[in-house]
């Protein structure tokens, strides 16, 4: 068959981590989102494992990513990207199930990392269609540290300094638990030349009245079209809904996971958010600290144990689809209901 | 001129008043004329006067529009047929006729119904009361009368249908998958006894001689389900599929087996997927609120219960066919923590409730739930109280219709079924102005609902017409 040179056929297979592999990535590369680092991790499993046919392989892939969705805290995201691998592996692999194996896995590679450069251009597109949703004079609220948002928002300052068409002005909602992240992301605003106003979580009704939209970034989009994103959207939602101001959502299309809750507290993970206790906390460790301080590039320490899963600082909530306006991705902007049906033509 | 005043229409007592009316020429003229047709045809009588016999015509006249609005308002016109009369009498039935066209304003005569000349029945007063419409205004395009017995049914058939049809008018066999399959397996059968006649060719032979008398009698017995619909489609789809040249002994064969295997996919696995799904989205303490009874909510129940999971179940129950009754038996014979109530205790039991779980008829392409009437009623409060509707549906019942109201289209049941025998409304008939509407179904908007457990995945109300056309049009 064709020569695989560029592919390293090592017996590695065993010693493959892919908690390491996957927690290296997202450190390597601070654009990388997680379902895309699940991807990559996946392709470099792909590459390193010695699977001869193809049920070994898709097998091997299953346990390989129920091992990794066990190990990572938040696993809502990263399952968008392992699901979407998995279905475009058995997608792909089925004209030429009788075929060379060989010939699949590369395939697959040349589309898995032609996938990934994909994603990676997603940003751009999405900043490209909602900005003009930004119009001149309005003001914007958001929270989390989403990096969609982040380029949306900075695609549409950089309009004003070429043309002086779009000035506009951002309230952002803090996090205390992440105020590092908080700030980095005020201060990327505000050198972009953004009047950016900082608030607590708990002005976001005050606020409202001066505000025209929300936009916020999410980290899974669900298949009724509503949201799992950063814990504190869900009564921004609210809110704006009450109010009767837009709220819109910026994600890509590789974060729709096949998930359908019914509500908070259906998610299928375990959040720690409300715990009754009787006796009064103690002091965070400086590890702990730092680990709750951290930065959205300084995602995972590999050396530090992780704390409980999803303590505070990790938790998501659900937006339900009746709150969203609607969601921004870079096959366009679409309702919650055609989120559903995207799915369903992906998956069918 | 004594002559008979046009009878006034809506007359409670015609009858009184065309007497009256009918006497005061008789009196007036002296009684010794034969007057109207009270009298047998007037064949033997000498003959009247001109001025007489215009009399005469315009009391028969008179007599004849009575009958005519008696007929109208009864609502069952009867073909009245011309007595054997002489020449004479001829002439003035015609000028009547005529007569009674000028003053169409008051009656509408058919033009099925002849002018009757001395026909007896006429004067003597329809002896049955006017009889009040008592169907329902809104729903009276529904109306239908249903079949009870097989006698009176045609020759074409099948016997297997015959009792199938029996068996659904009165509910022996109710549920939308429960009719489907039945209506398929009685095909089956049909199918099985069918032989193409000579010169003719099983394809096209099949469905317009053979299976379309069966769905006519079926109707007949009860109006069809929208998922009978959906396979009787399917399988005049596979019946002109078969190939022309293909014996009659392998296509038919082929044809059941094509059944069998519909049944399979389309209902039996559908069934086993869906509550495998909905069992799983049932956690340890929830209480689950399901209304009437659906067989899928049941199985799923039933599951759910077999893996172990420790919750609750309340059956909200309503009249008049009380099939929750059969599916909370059921489920407290297998062990479930069952509570039952009517739909009057609706409101007080959704506080507790965790999830809600509801069968479905039909799913409409506006994402609205067709089912069994009261289950709007169920989803509305689930929704005031912040409680999520799941509901069941394979996607066989899925429909390309749209709902807007639970009016245009609905099944009337016989209003007789709402009557306890020695209650108040037993002779409901008597009462005037009273009319009893039994619908059967109703239609929940799709706001109400949060999911759809389908065999296709979970879907929300949005994606009803997708999977349609995947599912149901895409042969």
């Amino acid at each position: 068959m064709a020569s695989l040179g560029n592919i390293p056929q090592n017996e590695k297979s065993k010693s493959f981590d892919i908690v390491e592999t996957y927690n290296r990535l997202l450190h390597e590369d601070p654009e990388i989102t997680m379902p895309v680092a699940a991807i990559e991790a996946l392709i470099e499993l792909l590459v390193q494992s010695s699977a001869d046919t193809v049920y070994e392989f898709l097998d091997l892939v299953k346990t390989q990513s129920d091992y990794l969705k066990s190990r990572i805290p938040n696993s809502i995201s990263l399952s968008a990207g392992t699901d979407l691998f998995q279905r475009y592996m058995i997608s792909s692999m089925k004209p030429t199930s009788t075929g060379d194996f060989e010939t699949v896995r590369q395939h697959l590679l040349s589309n898995g990392r032609l996938f990934v450069s994909r994603a990676k251009a997603a940003r751009e597109r999405i900043a490209a269609y909602g900005r003009h949703f930004v119009r001149d004079g309005s003001v914007v609220l958001t929270h989390g540290g989403s990096r969609v948002v982040g380029t949306l928002l900075g695609k549409a300052a950089e309009a004003s300094k070429t043309g002086g068409n779009v000035r506009f002005k951002v309230i952002y909602v803090m996090n205390e638990a992440r105020s590092a992240e908080s700030k980095a992301v005020v201060s990327l605003l505000r050198a972009k030349g953004v009047p950016v106003a900082t608030i607590s979580e708990g002005a976001v009704g005050y606020a409202m009245g001066k505000v025209n939209l929300v936009i916020v970034g999410a980290e899974g989009v669900v298949e009724n079209g509503g949201i799992i994103s950063r814990l504190g959207t869900y009564q921004i939602a609210l809110l704006a809904k009450a109010a009767g101001k837009p709220f819109y959502v910026a994600a890509e299309s590789h974060k729709f996971v096949r998930l359908y809750p019914l509500g908070q507290y259906d998610l299928g993970i375990d959040q720690q958010v409300i715990e009754f206790e009787t006796e009064d906390k103690k002091e965070l460790t400086d590890d702990e600290r730092k680990f709750a301080d951290r930065t959205p590039t300084e995602e995972y320490f590999g050396s530090v144990d992780l704390p409980k899963p999803n303590a505070a600082v990790d938790a998501v909530d659900f937006t339900p689809p009746a709150l969203v306006s609607a969601l921004i991705t870079e096959t366009g902007v679409l309702t919650p209901s055609a989120v559903s049906e995207e799915l369903i033509s992906m998956w069918y | 001129m004594p002559s008979s005043d046009p009878p006034t229409i809506a007359e409670p007592a015609p009858a009184e008043s065309l007497a009256a009316t009918q006497a005061k020429p008789q009196g007036k003229n002296g009684g010794a004329k034969p007057v109207i047709a009270q009298d047998a045809p007037a064949t033997g009588d000498s003959k009247l006067s001109n001025a007489e016999l215009k009399k005469q015509a315009k009391a028969e006249k008179a007599a004849r529009r009575q009958q005519a609005l008696a007929e109208k308002q009864s609502g069952a016109p009867q073909i009245i047929v011309a007595a054997a009369p002489g020449t004479q009498q001829k002439g003035e039935a015609q000028k009547g006729g005529k007569g009674q066209h000028k003053r169409g304003a008051s009656t509408s005569m058919d033009a099925r119904s002849l002018p009757v000349r001395g026909a007896p029945a006429v004067p003597a007063i329809p002896a049955a009361p006017k009889k009040e419409d008592k169907t329902v205004e809104f729903f009276r395009h529904l109306y239908k009368q249903r079949t009870t017995s097989i006698a009176g049914a045609s020759k074409e058939v099948h016997p297997a249908v015959l009792a199938l049809g029996l068996q659904m008018s009165n509910y022996t066999i109710c549920g939308s998958c429960a009719r489907l399959v039945a209506t398929l397996q009685a095909f089956k059968r049909v199918i099985e006894s069918y032989s193409t006649p000579r010169g003719y060719s099983l394809t096209r032979h099949l469905t317009s001689h053979v299976l379309s008398p069966q769905i006519e009698y079926l109707s007949s017995c009860r109006p069809m389900s929208i998922s009978m619909g959906n396979a009787i489609r399917w399988l005049k789809l596979e019946v002109s599929k078969v190939d022309i040249s293909t014996p009659d002994s392998e296509a038919k064969k082929d044809l059941c087996d094509a059944i069998d295997r519909f049944i399979q996919e389309r209902v039996t696995f559908a069934d086993q997927v869906i509550a495998k799904s909905a069992a799983d989205k049932i956690r340890d303490g929830d209480v689950i609120m399901t209304f009437a009874k659906s067989s899928i909510v049941q199985r799923s129940l039933v599951e759910a219960h077999q893996a172990g999971k420790k919750f609750r179940v309340i059956v909200v129950d309503s009249r008049p066919l009380h099939e929750g009754k059969h599916l909370a038996a059921a489920l407290a014979t297998l062990g479930l923590d069952v509570k039952y109530c009517l739909i009057n205790g609706l409101s007080h039991n959704i506080q507790d409730v965790t999830k809600v779980m509801l069968g479905a008829h039909a799913m409409m392409s506006n994402g609205r739930l067709f089912s069994r009437v009261g289950t709007a009623l169920v989803a509305m409060e689930a929704n005031e109280a912040d409680k999520p509707v799941l509901v069941l549906c394979e996607t066989i019942k899925f429909t390309e219709r749209v709902a807007l109201d639970s009016i245009v289209h609905n099944e009337i049941a016989p209003a007789d079924e709402l009557v306890i025998p020695g209650g108040p409304l037993e002779k409901w008939g008597d009462v005037k102005k009273l009319q009893l509407c039994n619908p059967m179904f109703d239609v929940t908007p799709a706001e109400y609902i949060q999911m759809i457990v389908t065999e296709s995945g979970n879907v929300p109300p949005t994606s009803v017409p997708v999977l349609h056309r995947l599912g149901n049009e895409s042969q």
